[in-house]
C-alpha cells in the first residue's frame, strides 16, 4: 500500500477506481446488479472490519456474525420501540457490540490462539441459538426465529430508509472507505505496529515493552464496532432480517475466507477478495446450484485450499505485482 | 546502590533445577559476563530476570524495586531489555519495521520512532540492509537485528544472549567495539558469550554457572586462572574461532 | 397415610427416571468423548483445530452405512474394515493436503493457514457427500437398532449404545497403551510438547504428524461405526458433533485424551438430564454458556496442561 500511495501513478489510479465507483450507480439502472453490487461492497466493508483482528492481530475470530447480529438488532429494536433514528441506534449498536468484543476478547486473548477462534465460534453460535429461542427480552420483542420487520416509511433520512438502490451503495460505499481510511490509518500508527509485531511473535513483542493482549483486545473492539454498522445497514436495506440470515456460522465464516483469500493483514486484500468471490460464489450457486447442489461449495473449499498451499498471503500478492508490471510497461512505453 | 540484585533465585522445571540458587549485582554503567557450558541454565536465569517466566524462588531488584514476577513488557518499560538467543524477528516484516517496533517503547509517533529506528540502524552499521525482509536475512544479521530492536527501546540495561554466536573473527573485533560504545552511551551490559575473545576484553566481571549453580566469580584475570573453572568449563568446552 | 405413600412412590418413580437419564447421559456422552478423541490428539500435536473432524466422522459413518447395508453383517463387524480404511485416509490428507501448507509456515506457532485448508476440506468432503449421496437421512437397521437392555427398577438402556460406552473404554485404553509404550506413541508425545523434540529423537517429524493424524481419523472413524447402529447418516451430520466436538476437547483440555471422554460425558449428562427439565435447545443454551464461562475460570479446561497455552 505504501507503494501504492507513493507514486503519481498510483494516485492517478486509485482516483480513478473512486471515480467509476462513484459513477456506477449513475451508468447501472438495473437493479438486480445494483443488489449484487452493494453486496460486494457490504461483504468488503465486512471483511474489512474483520480484518483488523483477523488481519493484522494474528488471530482468527469465527463468530463475527454476532456482531452483525447484535447492530441489526439494537438498532432495529430502539427503533421500533422508543422510534430512535436507526442513524443513533447504529452507534448504539457498534458500541453494545465493542463491549461485548471485548468482554469475550479479554479472557482469550491472552491463550493459545485455538482458544479464541473456539470461544468466538460458539459465543456466534450460542447467540443464534438464543434469539431463535427467545420472543421478548422483557419489554422488547425479538421475535425469535420470525425476526424482525420495519415498517416502510418510504423515501425518509431520519429512518434510514431510501427508495433508490443508488442511496444505499452510497452509504456503503462510504462506509467502506471510512474502514479503509482507518485501516491505513492503523497501519501507520503505534496500534498498527505493535499488532503486526504481537500477531507475529508475541513473545519478541513483549520483549520490546508490548501488552499484546490488550493491544489485540482493542483491535478487537474497534472491528467488533464497525462490523455491527454492517447489521444496522443490512436491517434498513432489506427492511426485514431474522436469525439464520444474519447471526450464524455461514456467515462468519464466510467474512474470515473472504479476508484469507483476498489477503490478510494488507489493505487490499478484503477488498480484491469480496470483489473475486461474492460475484463468483453468486454465480458458481446460480448456475451448478440448479444442476449439482454442492457443487459451488466445493469450487470454493478447492479455491480455500489452493491459495492457502500456492498463496498463503492471500491473492492480493501476485495481483499487486502485475499491477506494478503493467505500470513499468506503461511507464516503460 | 546495584542497578541490578539478583538475590538466592532457584528456577525448578518439574525435578530440573535449572537456576540453582544464584546471586549476582550489577552496578550502573557496567559490563557484566556471564559464562557456562550449554545447559547451564544462562538463558533461563535472563529469562526470570527479563519476566518471561516468574522465578521459583528468590528475588530479582531492579533500580530499587522487584521485579520478580512482572510481565515482559512492564519490565522493558521499566527499562530493562533483552534479545533472545533463538532470533525471534519480525519474519515478515523489514528490518527497519522490525526496529521502529522497539523505538515506539519511547515516544507515540512515528515519524520520531522511524528516525530513531534509521539511527540505531546506522550505528550498528547495518543501515543498508533497512528495507530488506527479516526473513531474508543470515543468523548474524538476524542477531544483530535483536541488538538493535532491543537497543531501540533505550534501555538502562541490556541482557544480550549470545548475540556474537556465529560471527568470524573480523566481525567480532566490530561487535566488541560497538558494544564499548553501547557502554560509552550509558547503557549498562549483561553479556552471556561463548567467545572467550569477547568476554575477557568487555567484562568488568564475570560470573561462572555450572548445572544451574555459581561456581565462580571475578575479574576476567581470575576467571583465567581459577582452576575449577579450567576444569568445569574451559577444559572441555573452550569456542575457537575460526576465520 | 395412603397419601405419603403415594408422594414416596412419586418420589422413588422421580429418582428412577432421574437414575435412566444420567445412565444415558453417561452412555451418549461416552460416545461424545469419542467423537472428540481424535480432534484433541490432533491438535495436541499439530496444535492446530482440525475443522474437518465433523466432516471425516461423517465420512467413517457413511463407510460404516454402506459396509452394513450392502453387506448385511453385523454392524460391529464393520469396525476392522472402517478403521483401518480411516486411518489411511486421514495419513493421506495430512501427506498431500495438509503437509505441503504446514511445510510453509513451519516457523509459526500456531498456522492459521492449516486451519483454513482443514476447512476447505470440510466443505468439499460435505458437499461432495451431498453430490453423491443426496440429501436423504439414512438409517440402517441392524441386529442391534432400537433393541434395550433391561435393568431392575424398570430402567432401560439402548443396546448401540451401551456398546458405544463399552468400545470408547477399550479403545481409550488402547490408544493409551499404545502412546506409552510404542516407540511412534512416545514420539508422538514429545512432538505435543515440544515440535522439534521428535526430530531431536531421530524421528522423522512429519511421518509422526501423518500417523497422529491417521490415528485422530481412525479413532474418529470407530466413533462413526458405533454411532450409524442409532443414529441417521447424512451429508451434514458433522456439524452436529463438530461443534459439540470443539466444546468438550476444551472443557476436557485442549490435547488431552482423557479429558476428551470425560468432557463429552459432562456435555452427555447435562443434555440428557437437562431434557427432562427444558427444551433441547436450552440444554444447547446452556452447554454453550458453561463453555464460555469456563474460558474466564478455567482456560485449560480439566486436564489441560499449564504450559500448554
Ligand atoms: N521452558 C523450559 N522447560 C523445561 N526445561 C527447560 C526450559 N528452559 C530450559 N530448560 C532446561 O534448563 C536447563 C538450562 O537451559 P538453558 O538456560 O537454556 O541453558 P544455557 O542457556 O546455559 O545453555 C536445560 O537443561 C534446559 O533443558
Ligand atoms: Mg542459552
Amino acid at each position: 500500500m505504501k507503494a501504492l500511495a507513493d507514486s503519481k501513478a498510483n494516485k492517478y489510479f486509485l482516483a480513478a477506481v473512486l471515480l467509476i465507483a462513484v459513477l456506477i450507480p449513475q451508468v447501472i439502472t438495473s437493479p438486480s446488479i445494483m443488489q449484487i453490487l452493494i453486496l460486494t461492497l457490504f461483504y468488503a466493508y465486512l471483511t474489512s472490519s474483520w480484518n483488523l483482528v483477523g488481519g493484522f492481530a494474528g488471530v482468527l475470530p469465527l463468530g463475527h456474525s454476532a456482531f452483525i447480529g447484535i447492530g441489526a438488532y439494537t438498532s432495529t429494536i430502539l427503533y421500533l420501540h422508543y422510534g430512535l433514528s436507526p442513524w443513533f441506534g447504529m452507534l448504539a449498536g457498534g458500541v453494545l457490540a465493542a463491549v461485548i468484543g471485548v468482554i469475550i476478547g479479554i479472557p482469550t486473548l491472552k491463550l493459545r490462539g485455538a482458544y479464541f477462534a473456539l470461544a468466538t465460534m460458539a459465543f456466534g453460535e450460542g447467540l443464534r441459538v438464543l434469539v431463535e429461542n427467545v420472543d421478548t427480552i422483557g419489554p422488547l420483542k425479538v421475535n425469535g426465529p420470525r425476526g424482525l420487520l420495519i415498517n416502510l416509511t418510504g423515501n425518509s433520512f431520519i429512518d434510514y430508509q431510501f427508495t433508490s438502490k443508488a442511496s444505499y451503495y452510497y452509504i456503503i460505499l462510504a462506509l467502506l472507505l471510512i474502514i479503509l481510511l482507518i485501516t491505513w490509518l492503523l497501519m501507520r500508527s503505534k496500534i498498527g505496529y505493535y499488532l503486526s509485531a504481537g500477531g507475529e511473535d508475541p513473545e519478541a513483542a513483549a520483549a520490546l515493552g508490548i501488552n499484546v493482549p490488550r493491544y489485540k483486545v482493542m483491535a478487537m473492539a474497534i472491528s467488533c464496532f464497525f462490523t455491527a454498522l454492517a447489521g444496522t445497514f443490512y436491517a434498513q436495506m432489506f427492511l426485514y432480517f431474522y436469525p439464520k440470515s444474519i447471526l450464524g456460522l455461514d456467515m462468519s465464516f464466510e467474512i474470515a475466507f473472504i479476508a484469507l483469500i483476498g489477503g490478510r493483514g494488507t489493505i487490499l486484500g478484503p477488498v480484491l477478495g469480496a470483489l473475486l468471490l461474492r460475484p463468483l460464489n453468486e454465480f458458481t450457486r446460480i448456475y451448478l446450484g440448479g444442476i449439482l447442489p454442492g457443487m459451488h461449495l466445493v469450487i470454493f473449499g478447492l479455491i480455500l485450499i489452493l491459495v492457502m498451499i500456492f498463496q498463503p498471503r492471500g491473492i492480493q500478492e501476485p495481483l499487486t505485482r502485475l499491477y506494478r508490471r503493467i505500470l513499468y510497461r506503461i511507464k516503460g512505453s | 546502590m546495584a542497578l541490578l540484585k539478583v538475590e538466592n533465585v532457584f528456577k525448578r522445571f518439574g525435578g530440573l533445577v535449572a537456576v540453582n540458587d544464584v546471586s549476582l549485582t550489577v552496578e550502573e554503567n557496567q559490563i557484566i559476563g556471564i559464562i557456562g557450558p550449554n545447559g547451564a541454565g544462562k538463558t533461563t536465569l535472563f529469562n526470570c530476570i527479563a519476566g518471561a517466566f516468574p522465578p521459583s524462588e528468590g528475588k530479582i531488584v531492579f533500580e530499587g524495586s522487584e521485579i520478580g514476577g512482572k510481565k515482559p513488557h512492564q519490565i522493558c518499560t521499566l527499562g530493562l531489555s533483552r534479545t533472545f538467543q533463538v532470533v525471534k524477528p519480525f519474519a515478515s516484516k523489514t528490518v527497519l519495521y522490525n526496529v521502529t517496533v522497539g523505538a515506539f517503547a519511547k515516544t507515540n509517533r512515528r515519524v520520531e520512532a522511524e528516525a530513531k529506528a534509521i539511527k540505531v540502524l546506522e550505528f550498528l552499521q547495518m543501515d543498508d540492509k533497512r528495507d530488506v525482509f527479516a526473513k531474508n536475512l543470515t543468523l548474524p544479521e538476524r542477531k544483530r537485528l535483536e541488538l538493535a530492536r532491543a537497543l531501540a527501546t533505550e534501555p538502562t540495561m541490556l541482557l544480550l544472549d549470545e548475540v556474537m554466536a556465529g560471527l568470524r573473527f573480523s566481525e567480532i573485533e566490530v561487535m566488541i567495539e560497538l558494544l564499548k560504545k553501547i557502554r560509552a552511551a550509558g547503557v549498562t551490559l549483561v553479556i552471556v558469550e561463548h567467545i572467550m575473545q569477547a568476554i575477557m576484553a568487555l567484562s568488568d566481571h564475570i560470573y561462572v554457572l555450572n548445572f544451574g549453580g555459581l561456581i565462580a566469580q571475578g575479574s576476567p584475570a581470575e576467571i583465567a586462572q581459577n582452576q575449577e573453572v579450567i576444569k568445569a568449563y574451559l577444559g572441555d568446552d573452550y569456542v575457537t574461532v575460526e576465520d | 397415610m395412603s397419601g405419603t405413600a403415594l408422594l414416596y412412590t412419586d418420589w422413588l418413580d422421580e429418582m428412577e427416571i432421574i437414575f435412566e437419564s444420567l445412565l444415558n447421559g453417561l452412555l451418549m456422552g461416552s460416545i461424545y468423548g469419542l467423537t472428540a478423541v481424535g480432534l484433541t490428539l490432533i491438535f495436541g500435536v499439530l496444535k492446530v483445530i482440525n475443522f474437518a473432524h465433523g466432516s471425516i466422522l461423517m465420512v467413517g459413518m457413511y463407510a460404516a452405512y454402506w459396509c452394513i447395508t450392502l453387506t448385511g453383517m453385523n454392524p460391529y463387524l464393520a469396525i476392522p474394515i472402517v478403521v483401518p480404511l480411516m486411518f489411511y485416509f486421514g495419513y493421506f490428507m495430512q501427506q498431500f493436503v495438509i503437509e505441503p501448507v504446514f511445510k510453509v509456515e513451519k516457523d509459526v506457532r500456531e498456522p492459521i493457514t492449516v486451519i483454513i485448508v482443514t476447512t476447505g476440506v470440510w466443505y468439499i468432503l460435505d458437499n461432495l457427500a451431498l453430490m453423491i449421496f443426496g440429501a436423504k437421512y439414512r438409517v440402517v437397521h441392524t441386529s442391534v437398532t432400537g433393541k434395550l437392555f433391561e435393568l431392575p427398577g424398570d430402567i432401560y438402556l439402548l443396546q448401540p449404545k451401551v456398546y458405544g460406552f463399552i468400545l470408547t473404554f477399550i479403545s481409550g485404553l488402547l490408544l493409551f497403551w499404545f502412546l506409552k509404550t510404542t516407540l511412534m506413541g512416545k514420539a508422538i508425545r514429545a512432538t505435543s510438547l515440544d515440535r522439534d523434540a521428535a526430530s531431536l529423537m531421530g524421528v522423522n517429524q512429519y511421518k509422526i504428524y501423518r500417523t497422529a493424524f491417521g490415528i485422530g481419523t481412525a479413532v474418529t472413524g470407530l466413533a462413526g461405526c458405533v454411532l450409524v447402529p442409532f443414529y441417521s447418516v447424512y451429508p451434514s451430520v458433522g456439524i452436529i458433533f463438530d461443534i459439540r466436538a470443539f466444546i468438550i476437547v476444551v472443557l476436557g483440555g485442549l490435547g488431552s485424551i482423557p479429558g476428551a471422554i470425560l468432557g463429552g460425558i459432562i456435555v452427555g449428562i447435562i443434555e440428557s438430564v437437562g431434557a427432562m427439565y427444558m427444551p433441547s435447545t436450552w440444554t444447547e443454551l446452556v452447554i454453550y454458556g458453561l463453555f464460555l464461562l469456563l474460558l474466564f475460570i478455567k482456560p485449560t479446561g480439566l486436564f489441560g496442561s499449564k504450559h500448554d497455552f
